[in-house]
């Protein structure tokens, strides 16, 4: 966008007000020069920017006592209590136990959800009498907050983990059967009708002209029900466990451990922008046609 | 005439008597009949079953009451909330207490998300700066700070609804942002060679074709609000239906959670319907450019 505004500008002939940080041309650089230069550019330096600040104003705010340092903690006492709990662990768990404790119950239901609810969305995409079988039961099953049936589930199943996979297998399942659906049901009917024409097979029309076309539709469904899958475990586990980091937050807050809530909430961040990634690659390595088309 | 066409007169004689040969009531009926196709039929009698089970289930003794109630039990469960309501609130009160926090949060959300995605897709710089803060806050799972918040504010309102805020305000502006990078060069070209200026581009050029990704982003971020609201009433709450839920799960009055769970299915509906409505009637030129 901003690219398309500057040529524009030049277009109209407006005189070229515009200037970025790291777009000045490298004009007389030799070849390493040239090659060190490429890389300072290629990093965004307004996000180190805003990174770096939003830590300095917190640690100024923190330095000027404007509010109480049990009520909001420096970044340097969060980075102390980091290092002290990945030495010791917290309250009898270790740091990583507990990630590994909420990574496992989101893969669990998140595997579970994908096996039962894409094919079950393939189906439902390919076949109207499926798709009028389960089509409401899952569109009505899709906007009830997730944590509303969580307490029914304890009272079946428990507060251990299998209330929690279950919880989370049927927060995902209804997102990725509706998207697996919508991904079969938009693959052009010309690709199909080329394929008929050609020869294909039911089969072979389904294995290679619908399954590719539904894999873009697919991964973002997929890519949205792990957002939801995350951010429902932690929920879930602010609500009754015995582990996990949403666990930690808990127990930190009957202790007014400030310190240590503001240190799993930046883990959980950065453990949730790594699953986003993870399903991106993922994306990438499977769909390696998008964007060719 | 001596032979008049007999075709014409059947017609303009059953034209007219039309009206009174059907009776209303009748009419109605084969329209309902008539769109009645195999699919309806099946997905009737799937919720049919699944009623049927229900049913079979909780009155064969199989389970206890206390597990899952009947479906006359749930009945009778709703009459009681809105005849008694649930602990000092009326039903509709906890139902108003929910959405009053769901609005509250989602319009001051979502107008301050919508303004910061304009300006950060309009220039680079600003998505530069605002890019790490807003991908964080958008991975983060809400309910992780709103512990924090509670500490901060106190159990209530103003911790909920600064929740609900900071839920909306990452979600509204990376679908606004999309939006106005997205904008057809072309038509930038276009409006700019006719000798617009920035504000009217903006205004006439960019900010339509955004608004259907602004939509896109006001009904995902209803969704995750609407999801977060009764997660938060569960974890810090005094009222509001996931209060009521929560609650009526652990004084075990699995008829309420059952009441409660299907009103909420409802009220999430609605919001998301509310939503498309209004979409409906300010991007009228959908799918026709």
């Amino acid at each position: 966008m901003w690219r398309q505004v500057r040529s524009l500008r030049t277009v109209t002939g407006k005189p070229q007000l515009v200037s970025f940080v790291g777009a000045a041309p490298a004009v007389s650089a030799g070849g390493a020069t040239r090659s060190l230069l490429r890389v300072a550019m290629s990093i965004r330096w307004l996000s180190v920017v805003s990174i770096a600040l939003a830590l300095a104003v917190w640690q100024v705010l923190n330095a000027l006592r404007v509010v109480s340092p049990d009520l909001v903690p420096g970044p340097t006492a969060v980075a102390r209590t980091f290092v002290d709990i990945l030495v010791h662990g917290y309250r009898g768990t270790t740091l990583l136990q507990d990630i590994l404790a909420t990574l496992y119950r989101v893969a669990a239901a998140f595997v579970l959800a994908s096996i039962l609810g894409i094919p079950l969305g393939l189906a439902m995409g390919y076949n109207r009498w499926i798709r009028a079988a389960f089509d409401y039961v899952v569109q009505l099953t899709r906007p009830l907050p997730p944590l509303s049936y969580y307490i029914l589930l304890i009272v079946w199943l428990g507060t251990g983990n299998s209330s929690k996979i279950a919880l989370l297998y049927l927060t995902a399942f209804p997102i990725l059967v509706i998207d697996t659906m919508a991904g079969v049901r938009a693959t052009p009917i010309q690709k199909i009708q080329a394929a008929q024409a050609l020869g294909a097979n039911e089969w072979q029309i389904f294995r290679y002209v619908i399954l590719p076309s539904a894999l873009p539709m697919i991964f973002s469904g997929m890519s949205i029900a792990m957002a939801v899958t995350f951010s429902t475990v932690v929920a879930a586990e602010l609500l009754a466990a015995s582990d996990g980091l949403g666990w930690m937050v808990f127990s930190a807050s009957k202790f007014l451990r400030n310190d240590v809530i503001i240190m799993t909430i930046i883990v959980l961040g950065l453990l949730g922008v790594c699953l986003t990634r993870v399903i991106r690659a993922l994306d990438k390595h499977v769909i390696h046609w998008r964007g060719v088309e | 005439m001596a032979n008049p066409s007999p075709i014409k007169t059947y017609s303009a004689e059953v034209i007219e008597k039309a009206p009174q040969r059907t009776a209303p009531v009748l009419h109605t009926f084969r329209l309902v009949l008539g769109r009645f196709t195999v699919e309806r039929w099946i997905t009737l009698a799937v919720f049919g079953l699944m009623f049927a089970g229900w049913q079979f289930v909780s009155t064969s003794g199989m389970v206890s009451e206390v597990v899952l109630p009947t479906p006359a039990a749930a009945w009778s469960g709703f009459w009681d909330l809105v005849d008694n309501g649930y602990h000092g609130w009326t039903l509709a009160g906890h139902a108003r207490l929910s959405l009053q926090r769901v609005s509250l949060g989602f319009l001051t959300g979502s107008f301050v998300g919508t303004m910061l995605g304009l300006a950060m897709g309009y220039d680079r710089r600003i998505k530069d700066f605002f890019d790490p803060l807003i991908e964080f806050f958008r991975q983060l799972p809400q309910l992780a700070y709103l512990v924090l918040l509670i500490v901060w504010f106190g159990i209530g309102d103003r911790a909920q609804i600064t929740l609900l805020f900071l839920t909306a305000l990452p979600v509204a502006s990376v679908a606004a942002m999309d939006g106005v990078r997205s904008t057809s060069i072309q038509r930038l070209q276009a409006a700019r060679s006719l000798g617009a200026n920035g504000w009217q581009v903006f205004r006439y050029v960019v900010l339509p074709s955004t608004l259907p990704e602004i939509f896109t982003g006001a009904r995902l971020a209803i969704g995750v609000v609407y999801a977060t609201v009764i997660a938060a009433e569960m974890i810090g709450g005094s009222a509001g239906l996931g209060w009521m839920i929560l609650n009526a799960g652990e004084l075990l009055r699995p008829d309420y959670v059952v009441v409660g769970i299907i009103i909420l299915g409802i009220l999430g509906l609605l919001l998301d319907r509310l939503i498309v409505g209004i979409e409906r009637r300010v991007v009228h030129w959908a799918g026709r450019t």
